[in-house]
């Protein structure tokens, strides 16, 4: 059984190293029984596979998913480098 | 004048493909160039790859990417190369190339580069093989740029791309403990030690947008969650004259 001091250090390597992933830039954070997700990926199919392989993994905590879809508009300024 | 536009992280499979493409579209309107600083794809197969170069190809301004290290996932580095090369797109490592843009020289020098820390926390090539070889690389990653930025000649702007860090003010936001898993300071002093305009890298999603090397030159963490939209614009060259005539702009 995985410690509790592991849990977040064991997600983010499933989330980096399971083949459907491959994110290394989701936040993982325990509070109590509740885990929440932060950062951004970049299409809701990715964001939801998190939530269903961890969920798969862990069946007895609750997530909180707040990962973001990472927005692809054009930018509207221009920065001027000197 | 020049304008950049620039990102990172772009890890592109089946389900981005359209995503970008509106605002690439506008890209003509909006920079003279793309530069993509790594992580193109999520494991850097042949296939995404080719998804990559659907949405990444045929624009209508020229585009210069290096490989990240979800591009090195599945060992597939020439595949996905030639993919990208046969779709017009240019990558380098440890190289350079020149593009010429409303009449000036546009130099870009690239490589991934590597971890290895940062003054104060950064690695030694002491030790165990393992530790050797991970410095090593570092250090191999950083020359190949040092060595790509000195070839470039007669440039009006000199940048440099690369996936990883060259120092640490743009990882700010990401768990100083990784900084090192994030970049090193010899891809900085590659930079300082050449006429370098500019800096871009990616890779940190949590890091900083803005930051410099110690010898002064701006660097830009152009990571797309950084960022938070389809590519940033950067001007260069603002106060120089503009042709594509030569004998005029020399005038």
């Amino acid at each position: 059984m995985t410690k509790q001091i592991d849990l977040e250090a064991d997600i983010q390597r499933l989330l980096a190293e399971h083949d459907r992933i491959a994110e290394q830039g989701v936040t993982v954070h325990q509070r109590e029984n509740v885990l929440i997700l932060g950062g951004e990926v970049e299409s809701a199919q990715r964001r939801d596979e998190i939530c269903r392989q961890i969920a798969a993994r862990y069946p007895d905590l609750e997530i909180a998913c707040d990962i973001g879809i990472t927005r692809t508009q054009a930018p509207a300024e221009v920065e001027e480098i000197s | 004048m020049i304008r950049i536009a620039a990102v990172g992280d772009v890890h592109v499979d089946k389900d981005v493909v359209g995503r970008y493409r509106p605002a690439l579209e506008e890209l003509p309107d909006q920079a003279d160039a793309l530069l993509i600083a790594g992580d193109l794809t999520r494991h850097g197969t042949v296939e995404e790859a080719e998804c990559f170069a659907t949405e990444f190809g045929g624009l209508a301004v020229p585009v210069v990417v290096v490989l990240g290290n979800h591009d090195h996932q599945s060992d597939q580095q020439e595949g996905l190369t030639k993919v990208l090369t046969d779709a017009g797109i240019t990558v380098l490592e440890g190289d350079a190339t020149v593009l010429e843009l409303n009449g000036h020289r546009l130099g870009i020098a690239g490589t991934k580069g590597f971890g290895g820390g940062f003054n104060g926390a950064c690695a030694s090539n002491f030790g165990e093989r393992e530790m050797k070889d991970f410095v090593g690389t570092s250090e191999r990653y950083a020359a190949a740029l040092r060595a790509a930025l000195r070839s470039v000649e007669e440039c009006d702007a000199l940048v440099a791309l690369t996936h990883y860090a060259p120092v640490p003010e743009t990882l700010a936001g990401e768990p100083p403990e990784i900084f090192a898993f994030l970049g090193c300071y010899q891809l900085g002093q590659a930079i300082d030690e050449a006429p370098t305009t500019l800096a871009l890298h990616g890779h940190a999603h949590h890091g900083s947008e803005r930051g410099r090397t110690p010898g002064g030159v701006p660097v830009r963490n152009v990571a797309h969650p950084v960022i938070k939209q389809a590519y940033n614009v950067y001007q260069l060259l603002t106060d120089t004259v503009d042709t594509r005539d030569t004998a005029l702009a020399n005038a």
